[in-house]
């Protein structure tokens, strides 16, 4: 047997061996870039954590819960913020196309931070606290939340094909920007559409 | 009399005026205070956000950080609230709550990152050592291999 018919074999093996354990060091210094998408999750849950009966029909001095969820996928542990917005029929939503948040003032807000990966979630409860109605439309004067009272004197007319007084609770997810050193908005919200009753 | 009688009254009405005078002033400054605090809880959170993200990437275990965290962040919504509804002692009160807490957990992620910065310094030089320890025993290994082969079949 000639040895030298193996030799190119045997550098081959022995090169691969040597890389093998170079391998933890050199794991160290090169880092492959991550192919997965970066985004956050919004969510909203019914009072049975699940997506299910959620509130529509609701009446004055009723307490209503859902659950309020956020999934970080961005990587890194992120500093969010989630401002709770009520609004009628015509009054602004936020702009998807553009980023841009609904200029309506935020009544309630959430701070919290999600290690990357990892879901943060919390109960809300809401509550109509006193309306005026007339045949046409309605007033809903005060709402809480976390029974928290606010003052919103929100005007909903009457939508004769669907037979109520809309309002819609909406979330908005804002991210701290360290670059800008802010809040910006993070382009997610969901909502909740509410047939006040009384 | 008469002068009397209308120093009497405009003595009353400027102690009148300066008591609303007063109380505005006093508003106004609660409300300075409570703006100030909580542009101060704002700067401590994000502070040490920062920092416990500088203790995460240096490899330390950062989950009891972000739990404080939490909290200082529903102290500082609620203070949020609490201004906008104009009760300015609370907001101050839930801000500077919110403040300690950013900067225990600013102090305590110092603290972890160093820790673990030091940890891994040692975790790298471990594996560099072994790392060259091995590829040098794989190189003079396999020489020495060749070279028992090559003795013993070379010829052949």
């Amino acid at each position: 047997m000639n040895v030298k018919v193996y030799r190119d074999w045997f550098i081959v093996g022995t090169l691969a061996l040597m890389l093998w354990a170079a391998s933890p060091t050199l794991a160290i210094f090169i880092h492959l870039p991550s192919g997965s998408e970066k985004f956050s999750e919004l969510w909203l849950l019914g009072p049975g954590h699940k997506a299910e009966d959620y509130p529509f029909n609701v009446r004055v001095n009723e307490t209503y819960s859902i659950y309020v969820g956020v999934r970080n996928q961005l990587g890194y542990s992120a500093y969010y913020r989630v401002y709770v917005k009520l609004r009628n029929q015509t009054q602004p939503l936020p702009v998807a196309s553009d980023a841009t948040p609904s200029k309506l003032p935020a009544l309630y807000e959430f701070n919290f931070f999600v290690v990357k990966g990892q879901v943060w979630e919390t109960l809300l409860n809401f509550k109509i606290l006193d309306i005026e109605r007339s045949n046409d439309f309605m007033i809903v004067n005060n709402v809480s939340i976390n029974d928290f009272p606010f003052r919103v004197d929100s005007i909903s007319i009457w939508i004769m094909k669907m037979n109520g007084f809309y309002y819609q609770l909406f979330f908005e997810l804002w991210l701290y920007n360290m670059t800008s050193q802010g809040f910006q908005y993070h382009n997610r919200f969901v909502g909740l559409w509410l047939n006040v009753t009384a | 009399m008469s002068v009397l009688r209308f120093s009497l009254a405009l003595m009353m009405l400027l102690a009148f005026a300066s008591q609303a005078f007063v109380s505005l002033t006093f508003a106004e400054v609660s409300e300075y205070k409570a703006s100030l605090a909580l542009a101060t809880a704002e700067e401590a959170i994000v502070s040490a956000y920062q920092e416990a993200l500088k203790a995460e990437e240096a490899g330390a275990n950062v989950s009891e950080l972000y739990v404080q965290l939490n909290k200082a962040g529903e102290y500082l919504a609620r203070a949020h609230i609490e201004y906008k509804s104009g009760d300015f002692e609370k907001a101050t009160n839930f801000a500077n709550s919110s403040r300690s807490i950013g900067v225990e957990v600013q102090n305590a992620a110092v603290g972890l990152k160093d820790s673990a910065l030091s940890q891994g310094m040692q975790r790298i030089l471990f594996t560099m050592i072994a790392s060259v320890v091995g590829v040098a025993s794989i190189a003079l290994g396999s020489l020495w291999l060749w070279h028992l082969l090559k003795k013993r079949y070379g010829s052949s």
